[in-house]
């Protein structure tokens, strides 16, 4: 405890915990996050099955092209990983080099999602169409909304280091970055398994 | 542009990462385990609560590999693990209600 004590005295940012407060702050929004996709995850999962005009999930969901934006989104959490290894051990050419590429991947999953959405609207399922295209479009458009914030907090990251204002003392700032990109992943596991290949 | 450079004590914010090799691990059984939950909807003859019951599993379970691995929390500080898996208990415990207020379950019928 004295030593945390310490730490707190050498660094504003250190609380009595002994946490970080930016760390700590993430954590405590990452869990209120979960609380959001909660809220809509169960609201889709209500409603599944009761609307009263087509299309429906059955006839319109594509399991195969799906599968492979998910897993796409899947392995950039591998690359944020990675980039976060290279950044602690200062090593800032694949630092950057796994920043883009996360970055790329993650806006490929966003460029799945806009012609998914796209596609549904030329099928006739739109916001407005009945209960699966309402909350559908909201549970997957504000992940989607959350996979942009992302892809723009990595470039944010990449560019720093190109610009070499990114070293190995900023490993906090990509760990924060890194966590949030973990979490839109696990949200979209959840979001994948519930209403894509749950029957 | 940051205060805090090189002012970080390294106990102060973590307790240790998994190593390059654990990534790499934990990433070859996430794409195991996302074969096998998309796989086993071709399974001719699949019976449908044996599926459902399947894909929870296995999206629990990578759920908890990316938090625990490359979220760190296995190797953080437990304080993190509490801010996190408290709002996750509730939110799950807000999708079973509004499920249950519509009569809505993924196993069950409307008796």
């Amino acid at each position: 405890m004295a030593a945390e004590h310490a730490a707190a005295a050498h660094n504003p940012n250190i609380g009595i915990t002994g946490l970080d407060h930016r760390k700590m702050g993430m954590w405590a929004f990452l869990g209120s996050e979960c609380m959001f996709f909660g809220s809509l995850i169960g609201t889709y999962l209500a409603y599944k099955g009761k609307s009263i005009s087509g299309p429906g999930p059955h006839q319109i969901l594509n399991i195969p092209l799906t599968s492979v934006s998910a897993f796409v989104l899947l392995m950039s959490s591998l690359l944020m990983v990675l980039a976060l290894a290279a950044v602690q051990r200062n090593d800032m050419k694949w630092g950057k080099i796994w920043l883009f590429m996360t970055a790329v991947l993650g806006a490929g999953f966003v460029g799945f999602q806009i012609f998914e959405f796209t596609h549904f609207v030329h099928l006739g399922l739109t916001l407005q169409t009945n209960l699966f295209g309402s909350t559908f479009f909201v549970l997957t458009g504000f992940h989607g909304a959350h996979v942009t914030g992302g892809v723009i907090w990595l470039l944010a990251m990449w560019w720093l280091a190109v610009r070499g204002r990114l070293d190995s003392r900023d490993t906090l700032k990509v760990e924060i970055c890194g966590l949030y990109w973990h979490f839109v992943d696990i949200v979209w596991i959840v979001i994948f398994a519930l209403i894509y290949l749950i029957p | 542009m940051d205060t805090t450079h090189g002012a970080q004590a390294p106990a102060a914010h973590d307790e240790g990462h998994a190593s390059v090799q654990t990534y790499l691990r934990v990433a070859v059984v996430l794409a195991i385990l996302t074969a096998i939950e998309i796989g086993a909807l071709y399974v001719p003859g699949m019976p449908n609560h044996l599926l459902v019951v399947l894909i929870l599993i296995f999206g629990t379970l990578k759920f908890a590999l990316v938090v625990a691995f490359f979220m760190h929390l296995r190797y953080d500080n437990k304080l993190l693990t509490v801010l996190f898996v408290g709002p996750l208990f509730i939110a799950t415990a807000i999708i079973l209600a509004i499920m249950a207020l519509f009569s809505a379950f993924l196993l069950l019928h409307r008796g």
